[in-house]
């Protein structure tokens, strides 16, 4: 039986026995290449269940929709590894319960998709913590190489000139499962934190922002840059803050739910050299 | 025989309307995305786009607009007003829901306060539509009761010819003739046939739509909460939208001086109607994308006797999460009235 077979049965009897209330996951889009998500209540909806290698969406987000959780029901969820990683955020961030979702887990290489095996994100621990020693010794990507070796003048001009694309929907912090604020930043306008004009300074300050609050809770799923409408390169910083935040503190986000918020968690000999 | 624009004369054309005084826009791609963009030659164009990323209607209504700086002294507040731009400008190669869409909202700029800064900008503009012969699958103008070849909001409406190598040119308005007076000697006479339009099909019955929203008792309907549910309430849909219109004002600066700018808004934003109590009245992202859907094809009709959607299919083409209009009013197709 194919897994996508076998979690269709699977995931029809975690409905009928009332195991949980619901289960997210994914079904055909308007194209052939389109995963939608799919919020399955019944063991009938679960017919139209895809789960394949365009299922890439990291679905973790849609588990804080507002009231979802709040009945202390289960939820079961199709997460990769880094979806399985931002539950893990989530519930270090004190977001969600962890015991309160089951981890439908699957793994896309090429064209197949493999079943991971586990039902909460801590049995997946032997997985984050190597895709932690994967990152470590991860080559860098060729669009990244090429930025370091800019100057900081060329590389300014590069962001100014991805940043000027941009027009505030918001669709990166949206798309994003760590975004999790009822009211983020921008937001706030009494006063206005950051502008929201599309002009070159709201343009940065907005980006900026998104990029730093997500410093050491990323878990490079790439939803953000999908999303963006305008395809400004996100994961390029996303993946930058990644590398800075694993060399300053050798920490690898979501590899387990015990695990600390790195820049939320003050410890004695954490190093200063940050400090300008 | 009519007339025809080759479209080896393409950058005559272009080097003719820049020497006489108009700024030239058309289709760009650049980097990753493509827009309607200033250019110098006819060769920045990519006329080989089923539609830009982005609308025109960003160079009439722009994400963000100065209106007026202030100055609050002792005594008085000084203000002082952005006067509208008015260079003349060629929009060429515009997509014929990206026209349609400028026509639909002409009376919406104009219906009490006249917009100055989106009529001085219409009023300068030349709008020279290319009929379309490719369309992919997010493409919906047929539904909309439009067309690949709809002349609503153009000046100048080009046919590509069959054998790839020009445009029948046909003018429609005042400005139009105008545009085309200036390249009159680049045109020549011929009986080329022109390239059958783009293949549409229709996608959902739009007046069964209709007859569905205008039911006051589907306001409530549970419809609303399942086909929304995966709406994370970004404003891509509402940003790229030729037609959606909403802006914010917002005051840069300190508290004594500043700039006020009109900033695009968007109903799929909690923010939009929250109110200075806190209460919301569209506290759920449901209730946002029943008025996105209701205000096109309810509310706007209602006041202007148009639908605010020209079909372009941006809505559905950039969404996240795969939604959009196309398959709302095709699930509204299906209900009883």
């Amino acid at each position: 039986m194919s897994t996508q077979e076998t979690y269709k049965t699977k995931v029809k009897e975690l409905l009928s026995s009332g195991k949980v209330k619901m289960v997210i996951g994914y079904k055909a889009g308007t194209t052939a290449d389109r995963r939608r998500p799919h919020f399955m209540r019944t063991p009938e909806e679960v017919d139209q269940l895809v789960l394949d290698s365009a299922c890439i969406t990291n679905l973790s987000g849609y588990l804080l929709s507002e009231g979802l959780l709040s009945d202390g029901k289960e939820i079961a969820v199709f997460l990769k590894p880094d979806g399985i990683r931002s539950i893990n955020i989530l519930a270090a961030e004190a977001q969600l319960q962890s015991n309160q979702v089951v981890v439908l887990g699957f793994d896309i290489n090429g064209s197949e998709i493999s079943a991971l095996q586990g039902e909460r994100a801590s049995d997946f621990q032997a997985l984050t913590s190597s895709s932690n020693e994967a990152r470590l010794h991860k080559q860098q990507h060729p669009e990244s190489a090429r930025l370091e070796q800019m100057t900081p003048a060329e590389r300014f001009a590069y962001w100014e000139d991805a940043f000027s694309r941009c027009i505030k929907c918001y669709a990166c912090r949206q798309a994003c499962p760590m975004c999790y604020c009822r009211r983020c930043i921008v937001d706030n306008n009494q006063p206005q934190w950051v502008n929201t004009s599309s002009h070159t300074l709201g343009n940065f300050e907005w980006n900026i922002v998104r990029a730093f609050h997500l410093a050491g809770r990323c878990v490079e799923c790439g939803n953000c840059g999908r999303a963006c409408p305008v395809n400004i390169p996100l994961g390029l910083l996303n993946m930058k803050m990644t590398d800075e935040v694993l060399q300053s503190f050798n920490h690898y986000p979501g590899v387990s739910e015990t695990q600390e918020p790195v820049l939320a968690s003050f410890k004695k000999n954490d190093s200063e050299t940050f400090i300008l | 025989m009519t007339r025809i624009l080759s479209s080896d004369k393409l950058d005559n054309c272009v080097a003719r309307w820049r020497k006489a005084g108009n700024k030239v826009f058309g289709p760009v791609k650049k980097e990753t995305t493509s827009s309607y963009a200033a250019v110098e030659s006819a060769a920045e164009f990519d006329l080989g786009l089923i539609l830009p990323d982005r609308s025109v209607k960003e160079l009439f209504f722009p994400q963000t607009e100065p209106m007026m700086r202030y100055s609050i002294k002792k005594q008085a507040i000084d203000t002082e007003d952005f006067q509208p731009p008015i260079e003349k400008r060629i929009i060429f190669g515009v997509r014929p829901c990206d026209a349609s869409g400028l026509a639909i909202d002409d009376p919406l700029f104009g219906w009490d306060y006249k917009d100055d800064f989106w009529f001085k900008r219409r009023n300068n503009s030349v709008i020279i539509t290319i009929a379309c012969t490719k369309s992919d699958d997010f493409c919906m103008c047929t539904s909309l009761k439009l067309a690949p070849d709809s002349t609503k909001g153009a000046d100048v409406m080009l046919r590509p010819l069959q054998n790839g190598k020009g445009w029948q040119v046909e003018e429609l308005t005042d400005r139009g003739r105008e545009a085309v007076k200036e390249i009159a000697d680049l045109l020549q006479d011929s009986a080329e046939p022109t390239a059958p339009n783009a293949m549409v099909p229709e996608k959902f019955n739009l007046d069964a739509c209709v007859a569905w929203l205008r039911n006051p008792e589907n306001f409530e309907s549970s419809f609303w909460k399942e086909i929304s549910m995966r709406c994370i309430g970004c404003g891509s849909c509402t940003f790229l939208c030729p037609t959606c219109h909403c802006f914010d004002f917002q005051d840069e600066g300190d508290t004594y001086n500043g700039i006020r700018r009109k900033n695009w808004d968007s109903c799929s934003f909690a923010l939009f109607t929250m109110h200075t109590s806190g209460h919301n009245p569209r506290s759920t992202q449901s209730a946002r994308w029943r008025q996105r859907i209701m205000h096109k094809f309810n509310y706007f009709p209602g006041k202007f006797n148009v639908n605010s959607c020209s079909g372009c299919g941006r809505c559905s083409r950039q969404c996240p999460v795969d939604m959009g209009i196309t398959e709302t009013l095709q699930a509204i197709s299906t209900l009883q009235p």
